[in-house]
């Protein structure tokens, strides 16, 4: 077993793709750039002050990164809850991206963290902090992640060939995709409760009472639009490990994808809608701030729910790729405006990230890949049946 | 005389209403929409 392990621990195939040669000196940069952040503290490395506490590792790595790894629980209700069978091949692949998001982004927390080691005492007891939505999100990310690996790890189980293990595991699928489909309504929506208390420094047209339900609907379609980029990438790139079945079959899949991703923007966009005209907020729209918001509203949330729309309706698989793109971008933009872009709007002294933020944020975002590709070179995750292999 | 007063929905909830009920017009189109047979597949290129 060990040999097989350090066997499998090799590194394979050509050492000089593109991907390698960009993402190992950022890597190796943001490993030196962390030194110093641990060392010398947040101050040494960020533009982080006591104004804004929260940068682009929070905003972008933290708040972003779980939204867009929302595909996990929604494609494990449909496929264990629904039943609906079309999805099931999909689900290894779309679990495994849950929990390196999971592990990457919301670990990305303890560097964001002025003194990292404290981020266990909600876990241990010293100074639970109940009161705090910060405590919900730290036992949430935990059991979460947990959830996760049960749900993959029949998986892992496969590789190392424990065959009883894997009986064992699979019988706790059901209860675990329960488990974590509740776990994600909460810290999805969570999330944007950590805001609800910084009512005077975020913008009134990103503002609302309702951020939560917010932040889950949104999270419903940027995972629906994140499984359709990365499936499209993976089918690219991992093109060997997948039997051609599977090619033709996915096909299918994103035009299903594209349908709920759709009709969840539409709700979303509704929403939105509705919060603006309660709140009376016409007079915000006529400066910058408002064309800004209107540019995320309208160009990465309406334009695209329309163009997944009609992608479906036509078959076109090129229409909803595009929008998987934009629904993202929306995400991504309403997310920092949230967190970082709108916060302190009325501030002289605006934030932004510096490059080492930039090079870190980018070192979490490379090694996730470097690990995911890891796994999928060597696990059977493209499979759904392990007698296939 | 009496003078009229006009009913300002933008003062009201009666935008509001408007909207819901846009909502739901336009949502059971979108689902019709989306549930009717699909057209003709345009690109499938790969």
């Amino acid at each position: 077993m060990v040999h097989f392990v350090i066997q499998e621990m090799k590194p394979r195939g050509p050492w000089l793709t593109p991907f390698n040669i960009i993402s190992i000196p950022v890597i190796l940069t943001g490993l030196v750039i962390l030194y110093f952040r641990f060392v010398y503290g947040l101050g040494s490395v960020t533009n982080l002050s006591q104004d804004t506490a929260w940068g682009l590792w929070l905003g972008f790595d933290v708040v972003t990164g779980v939204a867009l790894a929302g595909g996990a629980y929604v494609i494990t209700f449909v496929v264990y809850v629904m039943k609906v069978e079309k999805y099931h091949s999909i689900v290894r692949v779309t679990v495994l991206n849950g929990l390196l998001a999971y592990s990457f982004y919301a670990g990305a927390l303890l560097l964001d963290i002025g003194r990292p080691w404290h981020a266990f005492n909600p876990y241990i007891g010293n100074s639970f902090g109940f009161s705090s939505v910060l405590f919900l999100i730290c036992w949430h990310f935990l059991l979460y992640m947990v959830a996760e690996f049960i749900e993959f790890s029949p998986v892992v189980a496969e590789w190392l060939h424990w065959e009883k293990a894997r009986r064992i595991l699979k019988r706790l699928t059901l209860t675990t995709v329960i488990l974590g489909i509740t776990l994600s309504l909460l810290h999805q929506s969570g999330l944007g409760a950590l805001f609800l208390m910084a009512k005077p420094k975020i913008h009134p047209l990103w503002w609302s009472e309702f951020l939560p339900i917010l932040f889950f609907v949104s999270s419903i379609y940027a995972g629906l639009a994140m499984i359709i980029f990365e499936g499209t990438v993976s089918h690219k790139v991992f093109r060997d490990l997948i039997d051609p079945k599977s090619h033709h079959s996915f096909d299918d899949i994103i035009f299903g994808l594209a349908k709920g991703a759709a009709i969840g923007m539409f709700v979303y966009y509704f929403l939105k809608a509705l919060l603006f005209i309660h709140d009376k907020q016409w007079t915000l729209i006529s400066d910058g701030w408002g064309y800004w918001y209107l540019l995320e509203v309208i160009g990465f949330v309406l334009v695209p729910g329309f163009m997944f729309a009609f992608g479906f309706r036509n078959r076109s698989l090129k229409t909803i790729k595009v929008a998987a793109v934009m629904a993202l971008l929306g995400v991504v933009l309403n997310r920092l405006n949230v967190s970082i872009i709108s916060f302190n709007w009325y501030s002289q002294a605006h934030y932004y990230p510096s490059w080492q933020e930039i090079v870190v944020t980018l070192t979490v975002i490379f090694t996730e890949i470097w690990v995911f590709r890891w796994v999928v070179t060597r696990m059977p995750v493209f499979t759904s049946d392990h007698r296939a292999r | 005389m009496d003078s009229f007063t006009y009913v300002n929905i933008f003062e009201t909830k009666g935008l509001e209403y408007v909207l819901l009920l846009c909502f739901w017009a336009l949502f059971v189109y979108l689902v019709r929409y989306l549930s009717s047979p699909a057209k003709k597949r345009k690109d499938l290129n790969r």
